[in-house]
Formats: structure tokens, sequence, C-alpha cells
């Protein structure tokens, strides 16, 4: 068997990825000790209420705003979708003062809490173009007051809250991909690195 | 929750010289402070003692 470096693009990608994360890497049965604390579980309650975010909001594109306004079951998934971004934004909340109060870009692991950061800021505008998606007059309104945000920040003319079309296309494909491609990359660079380890406690023998 | 509470009324806000806040953010916060506060200091069931380091 040739131990010589592959020349197509395709293994190269392969070598590098397994070299990064090994398989008992990438999907670990065991995690250290420390893990069992409560605070560890808010990163995976987080990504929990993700799934059902994208879950409840493919549905609800899928049937359309008569459905979701006029009957019962698309009132239902939409608070589902509701409470499920609510559900995210607490849980990262906690997630992220927690790690905070841990130092968690400790040991090397600067990408993973930069990503975890830039997660939380696109996911507000994602959750906020969501207000302006509804169809109603809440969005009628929440969109003429903020649109004189954007046109005073001077972003008015390429990101107008009043154009539906745009807002929606936001809401449901742009943002929403870039969350969760970036929820990957910080996934992934989590199982790369391990979970950050607390602080040393001084003088405990 | 409409179901639970009479939400067909204007939010209420608390407000205090350059402070003002919905009562619903603050109770939100308050949860997350309090989430937070608890997740740290309860174990979770099944979960070893901390012992000394060895």
């Amino acid at each position: 068997m040739s131990t010589a470096a592959p020349k197509s693009w395709t293994g190269r990608v392969r070598e590098r990825a397994v070299g990064a994360l090994p398989p008992e890497k990438l999907l670990p049965d065991t995690q250290p000790a420390y893990v069992t604390s409560a605070i560890y579980l808010f990163g995976v309650l987080s990504l929990a209420s993700l799934v059902v975010i994208i879950a409840s909001g493919s549905i609800l594109a899928l049937k359309g705003p008569g459905w979701w306004h006029f009957t019962g079951v698309g009132h239902f998934f939409n608070s589902i979708h509701l409470w499920a971004v609510e559900l995210f934004f607490f849980f990262m909340v906690v997630h992220l003062w927690g790690k905070y109060w841990m130092a968690a870009w400790r040991g090397g692991r600067a990408r993973v809490w930069m990503t975890g950061a830039v997660i939380f800021l696109v996911a507000i505008p994602c959750a906020l173009t969501g207000y302006v998606s509804q169809q109603n007059f809440d969005a009628q309104w929440i969109s003429t007051q903020a649109k004189d945000a954007m046109n005073s920040a001077g972003i008015g003319a390429f990101f107008n809250l009043l154009n539906f079309g745009q807002m929606y296309s936001y809401h449901v494909l742009l943002l929403p991909l870039a969350v969760v491609a970036i929820v990957v990359a910080h996934i992934l660079l989590v199982r790369k690195h391990g979970v950050v380890p607390p602080f040393e406690i001084k003088g405990r023998s | 929750m409409a179901a639970i509470f009479n939400l067909n009324h204007h939010a209420s806000y608390a407000h205090w010289h350059f402070f003002q806040m919905s009562v619903s953010n603050i109770i939100v916060i308050v949860l997350m402070l309090a989430v937070f506060g608890l997740a740290i200091a309860l174990r979770l069931p099944g979960a070893p003692k901390p012992g000394p380091n060895p």
C-alpha cells in the first residue's frame, strides 16, 4: 500500500479531514467527567431548539400565510416556531454566559468562541426578519418603524424592510443558511478541540 | 399562553430615570439569570460528587 500523498483534490481533502477529525473525535462516545455539570447542557439545548425552528419553519414555508393565520393547525405551528425561537435565544444566552465565565477560548479554542459569537450575531437579524415576514398588521407596523433605523444607518437602499420579498428571502433562506453553516463549523471545531475544561481551583489538594 | 394570561392589553413597562423595559423582557432576563445560577449550583442526577484533585 502506497503512503504517497494522493494526487486528486478529493483524496487530499479526505486525508486532511480525517487527520483533523478522526472518527473517534468526530463521534465520541465518552466525555470528560466535568461535562456532567448542567451548565454544559445549554449548547445542545440551543441546537435542539434550532432543529425545531428549522422543521416548523419549513412547514410554515410549505403551507403559506393563509394557513398560518387562519387555521388552527397553522396557528399551532406558528406558535411552535415562535416559542422555539424564544427558547433558542434563551438557551444560547445562558450558553454564552457559561462559556464567557469559563473563558472558553482557552487552549487554542479561539475559533470555537468566535464562531459561537458570530452565530449569535447572525441569528438576531434572522429572527428580526421573521417579525416583518408575518404578513399581518404587526409586520407592517414593525417594518414601517424599523425602516427609519435602516435608512439612518445608510443601508436602507439595499436592505429595505418594506420589501416583503426581500425580507422573506433573508428570513427563510439566506440568514438560516448562514446560521446553520456556522453552527456546523462551530460543532466541528468543538469536536476537534474538545469541550473546554473548568479552571483549576487554587488551594484544593 | 393567551389562555392562561390575558394578553389583550398594552404591554406593562418598568420605568426608572433612563431605564425603561417591558415587564415581560425583565421576567425573561430574571429567568435566564436564575437558570444560569441553578445550572452552576445544582449537580445533574447521577453525576459524581466533586472530589479533591488527584
